[in-house]
């Protein structure tokens, strides 16, 4: 199959396909009706593109039981939502996912598809980008059309020190996937959500839904899943405050979790947290985990390599606690404190703690409080 | 295609040579990447690759290949493979194949893949050098293989053909099994790698030849693969401005309360 498609585009019908190809796709990967946070970031920056380019925003639904989703993705400014609603795509896998996308693909040639860069995303993004020959950029973190409606991917490169932009000029579609927390979602339209929900149980009246035919049965299936165990979702990516965790708490979260407390803030990691296994890989930022931009950012312990620095650029006032007045971290903080962060973190804790109640707690010697 | 075999599985990892990410400086002239000049490794999260691979022949017999594609000095890695315990290696090599992108990277992958009668074929999670993490699921969807994707755990099945894996999803795990052939691609720093033995070492530096694929040997015609086959482009490079800190070191923690609390301030 794909060798047929790939000769065929060596025989020179490269010109059509991409004058063919029209229309944004955001895919919203979605887990039993739950929709991943970076699904709604690019409907937001896929409306931005479509408008430059004239053209439709399609928001693409596989699944089960998905009203409720192509309803709010209208309100979110999808012009278009595509339902395939099957009990064979719930829970995700990639094989009848694949299948089912190449065969949209094949009769409605989209000019660019956005993927959040999530796991699934990640696993759906290379399964598909090899039928349907596409262009596919990974860890996207700026898009934007040049003046001939072609797609400017920009990713960080080499870990980080340079940005690339990556350009698909004789395939369609062009097909990215975007690293969570980047673009901001714009909410969904309150009065359209409410007049969408209240005229009808049924998606099958709203001519802007469209139902599309299954193309995958069960039996042709070729994984199972056994087992799917998923609980809180961590969702470091709209906090206001960062607590942030690498490799110098040496598996000891204790201090950060009262810092964090202290702070009113939420807990992040450095991918070395995340490998030693000491934190949930949903908390990682950076290159391959998620880019934040919270007000006040704390690194504790985080050596500052250029992967993770590039997830937490944005945020606001950075602290960094560090053992090694070497550590690169210190480049990317505003303030630092150069110390060991199991006798700093407690006593910046009872400071935070005790603040309220002795405002001038500040002017106190730490040492002497606290030995 | 594949049945239940007495003989074991066979196993094919795929692992690619790469600059060394610690070593690669920017020229302070150009303000460009000297990647050149960064000594060539094996790519850090392809151990874990070759750990699962080896791992899955102590589970149910059969052999582990290697295989990467790339100029003939990336034998380097391939005999890395080897010194750790493969029992076979072959270099994926032809001009052929310069200025590949993901797609037709794992197209010549995949073909290989079917060459060598992968019952299984374990990556590493993604490369160092471009971290797209885009090979292994092209590799299962140039043949139309399945997949599994971040995965911790493998549990083959050999009564029931398939291979089962624990895979880190987003807020969870899930349980997965899959038919062969299979194509899985292991979570970074979830296997933790055996040491190369002496003996095997001594061999695979000495002794030890890879097979040499090429195009033709692959059947696959030189205009599928290459720069001309790859739909990505780079479109230009531009270095990352660091971001303006204040960068003040401070001796007392007690100094860290004011914009911390400026923080809260702004938030409102």
């Amino acid at each position: 199959m794909t060798q047929q498609d790939d000769e065929m585009a060596a025989e020179g019908t490269e010109v059509d396909e991409v004058e063919r190809a029209s229309d944004v796709w955001v895919f919203l990967e979605e887990h039993a009706g739950d929709v991943m946070p970076v699904a709604w970031e690019l409907l937001t920056e896929g409306r931005r593109l479509a408008d430059d380019l004239g053209e439709d925003l399609v928001a693409l639904a596989i699944g089960e039981d998905l009203e409720d989703v192509a309803t709010e993705a209208l309100a979110r400014g999808a012009d278009r939502v595509l339902v395939a609603d099957d009990p064979v795509f719930e829970p995700y896998r990639a094989d009848p996912y694949g299948t089912q996308f190449r065969e949209m693909v094949e009769r409605r040639h989209p000019s660019i598809v956005l993927i959040g860069g999530t796991h699934t995303g990640r696993d759906f993004a290379g399964r598909v980008a090899v039928p349907a020959h596409a262009g596919l950029t990974a860890d996207v973190t700026e898009l934007d059309v040049d003046e001939d409606g072609q797609l400017l991917a920009r990713r960080p490169a080499f870990g980080g020190n340079v940005l690339a932009t990556i350009v698909c000029p004789e395939h369609r579609p062009q097909m990215a996937t975007v690293r969570a927390g980047v673009f901001e979602a714009a909410d969904p339209d309150p009065d359209e959500l409410a007049t969408l929900r209240a005229t009808d149980d049924s998606i099958a009246d709203n001519d802007r839904i469209e139902p599309v035919e299954v193309f995958i049965d069960e039996v042709d299936t070729i994984s199972e899943v056994l087992v799917r165990d998923v609980t809180e979702r961590a969702d470091v990516t709209d906090a206001d405050r960062l607590v942030a965790v690498g490799g110098g708490v040496e598996g000891d979260l204790g201090p950060a979790i009262e810092l964090a407390e202290a702070l009113d803030a939420d807990l992040a990691a450095s991918r070395k947290a995340v490998d030693e296994g000491w934190i949930e890989g949903a908390r990682q930022v950076g290159q391959t985990g998620k880019t934040v931009r919270p007000d006040l950012y704390v690194a504790l312990g985080i050596s500052g390599a250029i992967q993770h620095v590039e997830g937490m650029n944005d945020a606001g006032t950075v602290i960094a606690i560090n053992d090694d007045p070497n550590a690169p971290i210190f480049d990317h903080a505003d303030y630092g404190i150069v110390g060991d962060l199991f006798e700093v973190v407690p006593q910046l804790t009872a400071l935070l703690e005790g603040d309220e109640e002795v405002p001038d707690a500040g002017a106190a010697d730490p040492e002497e409080v606290f030995q | 295609m594949t049945s239940p075999n007495a003989e074991g599985w066979t196993v094919v990892v795929g692992v690619k040579q790469v600059p060394d990410s610690d070593e690669v400086r920017i020229d302070p002239d150009t303000g460009r990447l000297d990647r050149a000049n960064a000594p060539a490794v094996l790519n850090g999260p392809d151990r874990d690759a070759l750990e699962a691979a080896l791992s899955i022949r102590d589970a149910v017999g059969g052999t582990v290949t290697a295989i990467t594609m790339g100029p003939p000095t990336a034998t380097a890695v391939l005999e890395e493979a080897v010194a750790m315990g493969c029992d076979d290696a072959a270099l994926v090599t032809d001009r052929a194949f310069a200025g590949s992108d993901t797609w037709p990277t794992s197209y010549a992958l995949a073909m290989a893949a079917k060459h060598l009668n992968a019952d299984v074929v374990v990556c590493g999670e993604e490369t160092t050098d471009s971290s797209t993490g885009q090979v292994p699921p092209g590799i299962a969807a140039h043949n139309g293989w399945a997949q599994l994707t971040y995965v911790e755990d493998v549990e083959p099945l050999p009564e029931e053909n398939r291979l089962a894996a624990r895979r880190d999803v987003e807020g969870g795990h899930e349980r997965v099994a899959a038919d062969l052939p299979v194509v899985v691609a292991v979570a970074y720093g979830e296997f933790d790698a055996r040491p190369a033995g002496l003996h095997r070492k001594i061999f695979a530096e000495n002794d030890f030849e890879p097979d040499q694929l090429t195009a033709e040997d692959l059947s696959i015609d030189p205009g599928d693969v290459g720069m001309d086959a790859s739909p990505t482009q780079v479109g230009g490079m531009d270095t990352v401005e660091p971001v303006e800190r204040k960068n003040e070191i401070l001796e007392d923690v007690a100094d860290l309360l004011e914009p911390i609390a400026a923080t809260a301030e702004v938030d409102g």
